[in-house]
């Protein structure tokens, strides 16, 4: 399949998981008054939150203009699309100049690059703009392996005890026993490069962290109340799952979601310098922009608008988790992060 | 209490036979030796070199099961040697890796042991402070600043230092490493400079919690009743009772003191353990990372086993699981 | 809480005091004679018949010595006696084999090391005899070295029967296999084209006679690499990685006018003066090798490589090489500013701060130093695979136009602008400049950009606008590398979008290296962009690139394209083992003609390297091969001290700006502490 259909595929698949989760959120007022509040603590950072996904999805939904007689070759999004179709530079230009870096030749589009280009002449707010994707990416695909697997094995072990407790334990703590970063880094050494596989070592990494904070509280919420007196009364152990202790752990699954996102987009950073991140990740320009600093005179555009890039996000993502932990959450994982 | 104990230890054990096995699986059975092999030899190896080289890693001998000598398997040459600690040489230059990493923890530790050893009363006197003036200016701007400096990715940090204190400034050598006394110090001073402003805001953010879920507790608001001040009850109460949650942070930290900081000595050009492991991820050399791997967790495993120990020893209340 | 600010504070001044300097290196050495140098990769072996690499060569070219060198500034490079006492001429035999007599120089000895005590109870030294450069060449036959050019040195007569036998030996017999070294190899049996001869004193052998089976003038290049340096039998023996030893990959034992004092290569390697060297032993036999020239290239006065003060004199003149290792370019071009390396390659990044137009700065000029440049002899190209079904030899004419469309669409200019700053030549033809055959003027008219062109060839092709009929849809072809890095990314994404305005969808496949190397072997690969740099001087190290027989996927030859053309092996052969006259520059011609049209290759580009050297250091001139320079090298210590300190004066301003700035923020909140506690 080619790239740009499954990153239609993708793009749709959150915005139907967002409806969804929306429509199911109107219905509980705990939900309504709690993500208000948020919004209400921090309202920049949510505002910043959701341009960044806006950004994310643009960039996601592409195709091709079929043009005759002549071949497109290239898939554009709809990022792509609010820039001119020929955004080009030979190479280098300062933000809003009129003409090249080196050698002062004038520009195709003078004046008209924000943040300057790159080296091939790329612009740079196109780039930095397009690391949004990659972000999304990170973070989405990870969780959405991640989170299922860590649910489904957190309450197996949480609710079932002994031998499979046991079994998930071991398997949680070999996993949370190596160094994360080597552990990523072998994974993908093994089983190739690419921004499947790079999310697919990420989710073997971080599920361990979901897996923990689900079995916990699952052990907690068996031995409570109502859960003992839906068991007297003779509701089936699936059902009392499925009724009684999932809708309780979600907000946790919500909180640690937020918090582990910074944690994996910061991580990507760390794999592009290694050679094994995703193409056209923040990481990448930064990597990538490290040797400009060298240059004389410097060049700084381009770092400095990965870097922003990146911060912004992982900033808004913070705040936001913060309060959410707050609102949502004012005992359990204090402590955690 | 005996009982809890050899149960504590046996589990740890079960652990690390979890982690080899592991190990053993994407290594051995997910990658093909052959790879390495090429890589080590250079493209003009004829075959013979490439199966002499197999045979001397040991790569070619039956992985889980050989029916002539049960002993003689890969899977059993991986136990025997990670837990002999005999971890035989690199496959990317033949160099024995116990020399490795005996040249390596020297370098390695004068860069942690200095972050570590700064970084903890820096993190946990910024923590107190901050905390002892909750709710006011300082709370606010300190959990805003330790927000912005964990927001802030490593390699930006390390740049930014490099370019500022290294090429502006010049204050301290841009990188390099050198053990004579007289020399290391200043090849230390950058890189902990920045490891100490990279690792800070998220400590402090946690000790701050930390400390505040304990000044919230019963016994604190009783002493606080009894007209004790704020610093008195932060000195003599909260200080001590938030000590078991900053010891767990802090055994955690312990493995990578020895297992070094990968960015920070690639970066400086620090002979360390850690810049091993970049090397052996950027040359294909299994056999290193393998072993940089199995000793980062076999020292996480025996930090919390000790841990755990410690803490039964000290108050027989307490079971960690 | 006071007491910890006390020692704070304490701590600050004393790291202050201790760690505020920039310098690299201790005080101590400030006036040493000494070379510093900085090294971008770790040597992976120190094994002369191993070690393929520039950055073993770089080392192993200083410590251990040739039979054959190069004078050191002439160009064309011209081969001078090295260990031998003059350079052997080729004599036929009448059955087609050549025989060359090298007689080595009498009284040469191999650094003092315990390793001799092999030979006899207490030695520590030993003088070089020709059965030491038999050893060399025994081992290069012996799989278990491993030695890459066992293919080239095949050429002596009887040497690949004795690796043979050797592992037949070895395999038949394990008492055999765990013999020492040098008596496997006498075991072994004698290898037909090494006879060397007992002169005036029994033990003593200094006549080497080395027969080939047939005439290949380029073998006294070969005795110009580490390839053939003569190695003791004790330190192989010794160095075998056991009980503690080092193994003979990490440990040197050669007669070269260096020896290592330090080997920790992945911080530093330490050179220091071998004063067993026969240079400085016997400089009254002044030895074109072991003595500064007095002659070079012209011009070479004017940059005062001929300066009175060094020639004629004895080398080496420093005492002490400090390398160091750096893996990132920008901290070896910041030290380099700062004083603390002599010399630099200048990295792509600083590039326009130090050189724009090819020329120096005028603010690093006037901090004295200079600016060298020099072709490397080498040849970075887009090869295309020419068993692949779609653009190779299958095709026919189809691909053969594919391939000229493609070419076309190439700017070298403009890629060497955008990635190495103009430093670097548009590429015609395989062959650099500084090597017979090699034309200035020569143009290669698929080698500049004409996309009006390239769109009809491409229409003649049957992909007209790029759209491939088969599928209605560009035509899909695929770049394979194995190389990951961001910055190979950017190279190749240049080339793709240079032939997506064909209109050709070409998709970067970056694997591992490994995987890439195992596409190549299975001749599964389609595009890919390779380069190579000379072992020696002759067009044939760059033509037999393109020969049939070396074809990769086939023949595991370096041929990555697998060209075959039996028009091109026919001249290909002609040319080979001619001398340079008028009919070998014919056929190369004849060659080039046909690369032109075949288009197995893009070329490229020949790489320029520009290094800066500091006003201190004299007599560097720059070499396109990898030969030992740091004998001719020589520094001016207190000038360099001198400039140092002046350089290198920290800023100290924001230091107490951030104190300063940090009591402000503090003294609110310890105000309020005191307030709260009365």
């Amino acid at each position: 399949m080619e790239g740009h259909v499954l990153g239609n595929a993708f793009a749709a698949a959150i915005v139907l998981l967002a409806a969804l989760a929306a429509w199911r959120l109107r219905a509980s007022a705990f939900w309504r008054e709690r993500l208000g509040e948020i919004a209400r603590r921090r309202p920049i950072a949510t505002v910043v939150v959701a341009l960044y996904l806006g950004v994310a999805l643009l960039d996601s939904v592409a195709w091709r203009d079929a043009q005759p007689g002549e071949a497109s070759v290239e898939a554009r999004s709809l990022l792509d699309r609010a820039f001119p179709a020929d955004f080009r530079e030979r190479s280098y230009s300062a933000p809003l100049a009129a003409v090249e870096f080196y050698g002062g030749a004038a520009l195709a589009h003078p004046g008209r690059h924000l943040l300057g280009t790159d080296i091939l002449g790329r612009d740079v707010l196109h780039l930095a703009l397009g690391g949004a994707r990659v972000a999304l990416l990170i973070g989405g695909l990870t969780s959405l392996i991640a989170i299922p697997l860590a649910i489904a094995l957190g309450l197996a072990a949480g609710y079932l005890g002994g031998r499979t407790d046991d079994l998930v334990f071991f398997l949680l703590s070999t996993l949370a026993s190596m160094p994360s970063i080597l552990l990523l880094v072998a994974l993908i050494m093994v089983i190739g490069r690419g921004p499947v596989q790079v999310c697919l070592a990420l989710a073997v990494t971080s599920w361990v962290n979901f897996c923990r904070v689900v079995r916990g509280e699952t052990l907690k919420l068996r031995e409570l109340d109502y859960v003992s007196a839906a068991r007297a009364l003779g509701v089936s152990e699936l059902r009392i799952v499925w009724r009684h202790v999932l809708p309780n752990l979600s907000h946790l699954v919500v909180i640690t979601f937020v918090l582990t996102f910074s944690q994996l987009v910061l991580s990507e950073a760390i794999l592009s310098w290694l050679g094994v991140g995703i193409d056209g990740s923040w990481g990448q320009m930064i990597d990538q922009a490290r040797d400009e600093l060298a240059r004389d005179p410097i060049i700084a555009w381009n770092l400095g608008a990965a870097s922003a890039a990146l911060f912004g996000l992982i900033l808004a993502v913070n705040l936001v988790g913060d309060a959410l932990r707050d609102v949502l959450d004012p005992h359990t994982l204090r402590e955690r992060t | 209490m005996l009982g809890y104990l050899l149960r504590r230890t046996a589990w740890g054990a079960a652990t690390v036979l979890g982690v080899l096995l592991f190990l053993f699986a994407l290594f051995f059975l997910y990658a093909t030796p052959q790879d390495v092999a090429r890589r080590a030899l250079g493209e003009k190896a004829p075959p013979e070199a490439i199966a002499q080289w197999l045979v001397n890693h040991g790569y070619d001998k039956p992985a889980v099961w050989n029916p002539a000598d049960p002993l003689d398997t890969r899977l059993a040459e991986h136990l025997r040697r990670m837990l002999l600690f005999d971890f035989g040489r690199s496959d990317a230059d033949d160099v024995p890796i116990a020399q490795r990493l005996r040249d390596g923890v020297g370098p390695s530790l004068s860069v942690t042991l200095p972050l570590f050893t700064l970084g903890l009363p820096l993190a946990l006197s910024l923590a107190l402070l901050v905390a002892f003036f909750r709710e006011t200016y300082i709370d606010r701007v300190g959990v805003v600043l330790c927000v912005l400096a964990m927001s802030v990715s490593v390699l930006v940090y390390i740049l930014g230092g490099q370019y500022l204190l290294g090429k502006l400034l010049r204050w301290f050598p841009i990188s390099g490493f050198d053990p004579a006394p007289s020399v290391l110090l200043r090849f230390v001073a950058l890189p902990v400079l920045v490891g100490l402003l990279a690792g800070v805001g998220a400590n402090v953010r946690f000790y701050r919690a930390v400390f505040l879920e304990e000044s919230g507790r019963d016994y604190v608001r009783t002493a606080r009743a009894k007209g004790a001040g704020d610093a008195r009850v932060m000195a003599r109460h909260v200080l001590p009772n938030a000590l078991i949650p900053v010891l767990t942070n802090v055994v955690v930290e312990i493995p990578f003191l020895f297992t070094g900081s990968i960015l920070l000595e690639s970066f400086f050009g620090i002979p360390g353990l850690g810049s091993i492991t970049v090397d052996a991820i950027q040359s294909n050399d299994f056999a290193t990372l393998r072993v940089m791997v199995y000793l980062g967790a076999l020292l996480f495993i025996a930090g919390q086993v000790l841990t755990d120990v410690a803490y039964t020893l000290v108050d027989p209340r307490v079971r960690l699981g | 809480m006071r007491c910890a600010l006390r020692a704070a504070a304490l701590a600050a001044c004393v790291i202050a005091s201790l760690a505020c300097s920039n310098d690299p290196y201790p005080s101590a050495d400030a006036n040493a004679h000494v070379l510093y140098m900085p090294y971008p990769e770790a040597p992976k072996t120190l094994d002369p018949q191993v070690a393929y690499s520039v950055y073993d060569h770089e080392v192993l070219s200083n410590v251990y010595e040739t039979p054959l060198e190069y004078h050191y500034l002439k160009r064309p490079y011209e081969l001078i006696p090295g260990l031998v006492t003059a350079v052997p001429e080729p004599r036929a035999l009448g059955d087609g084999r050549v025989v060359y007599t090298f007689k080595l120089r009498r009284g040469v000895r191999f650094a003092s090391d315990p390793c001799f005590a092999l030979g006899g109870a207490g030695r520590t030294q030993r003088e070089l005899v020709a059965s030491d450069l038999v050893f060399a060449l025994q081992r290069i036959a012996d799989p278990k070295v491993g030695s890459p050019v066992l293919v080239t040195f095949s050429k002596i007569v009887g040497l690949a029967e004795f690796g043979k036998r050797l592992a037949t030996l070895r395999e038949d017999d394990p008492a055999f296999a765990a013999l020492r070294i040098d008596e496997q190899y006498r075991r072994a049996g004698p290898i037909e084209g090494l006879n060397w001869k007992v002169t005036d004193d029994l033990k003593v052998t200094d006549v080497l006679d080395v027969t080939l089976d047939a005439p290949y003038p380029q073998i006294l290049y070969w005795f110009a690499m580490p390839f053939t340096a003569p190695v003791p039998w004790e330190a192989v023996a010794w160095y075998d990685g056991e009980e503690g030893r080092d193994g003979f990959a990490e440990h040197a034992v050669g007669t070269g006018p260096f020896r290592i004092a330090r080997y920790q290569k992945r911080s530093r390697i330490v050179l220091e003066r071998n004063p067993d060297w026969y240079g400085a032993v016997h400089p009254e036999w002044r030895a074109p090798a072991a003595t500064y020239p007095s002659e070079g290239e012209a011009g070479d006065a004017g940059r005062g490589l001929l300066a009175p003060a060094a020639v004629g004199r004895a080398l080496p003149f420093v005492d002490r090489v400090e390398m160091r290792f750096e893996k990132e370019a920008i901290p070896v071009f910041t030290k380099f500013l700062q004083g603390y390396y002599d010399r630099s390659r200048i990295p792509k990044e600083s590039f326009d701060k130090a050189a724009s137009g090819g020329v120096l700065s005028p603010a690093m000029a006037a901090l004295g130093m200079r600016l060298e440049r020099t072709v490397t002899l080498g040849t970075y190209y887009i090869g295309f695979n020419m068993v692949d079904p779609v653009v190779g030899n299958a095709a026919g004419e189809r691909s053969r136009k594919l391939r000229q469309a493609m070419s076309l669409a190439i700017d070298a200019d403009e890629f060497l602008r955008v990635f190495l700053n103009g430093r670097g030549i548009p590429a015609n033809s395989p062959l650099p400049p500084g090597l017979f055959g090699y034309e200035e003027d020569y143009r290669n008219p698929f080698r500049s950009v004409d996309l009006e062109r390239a769109r009809s060839l491409l229409a003649a092709a049957g992909y007209a606008n790029g759209v491939d009929p088969g599928t209605g849809r560009a035509l899909r072809l695929s770049f394979d590398t194995g190389d990951t890095s961001v910055q190979a990314r950017l190279r190749y994404q240049f080339l793709v979008e240079s032939w997506r305005r064909l209109g050709l969808d070409v998709e970067i496949a970056a694997t591992s290296y490994n995987q890439f190397q195992d596409k190549v072997r299975r001749g599964a690969h389609q595009l890919y962009f390779w380069g190579w740099v000379a072992d020696y001087p002759d067009p044939e190290n760059f033509l037999f690139l393109l020969w049939g027989p070396m074809g990769q996927t086939r023949g595991g030859g370096p041929n990555s394209s697998n060209f075959a053309d039996p028009r091109y092996d026919a001249l290909f052969d002609a040319m080979k083992n001619r001398g340079n006259d008028a009919e070998r520059l014919a056929t190369i011609r004849a060659m080039r003609a046909l690369l032109e049209i075949e288009r197995p290759w893009i070329e490229l580009f020949h790489p320029e390297d520009y290094a800066l050297t500091q006003g201190w250091l004299h007599n560097a001139k720059a070499t396109g091969l990898t030969v030992p320079i740091w004998k001719y090298y020589d520094v001016d210590a207190a000038m360099r001290a001198e400039r140092r300190v002046a350089w290198n004066q920290p800023v100290r301003w924001p230091a107490f700006a951030i104190a300063g700035l940090g009591v402000v923020l503090l003294v609110p909140g310890v105000a309020t502490y005191l307030r709260e506690r009365h």
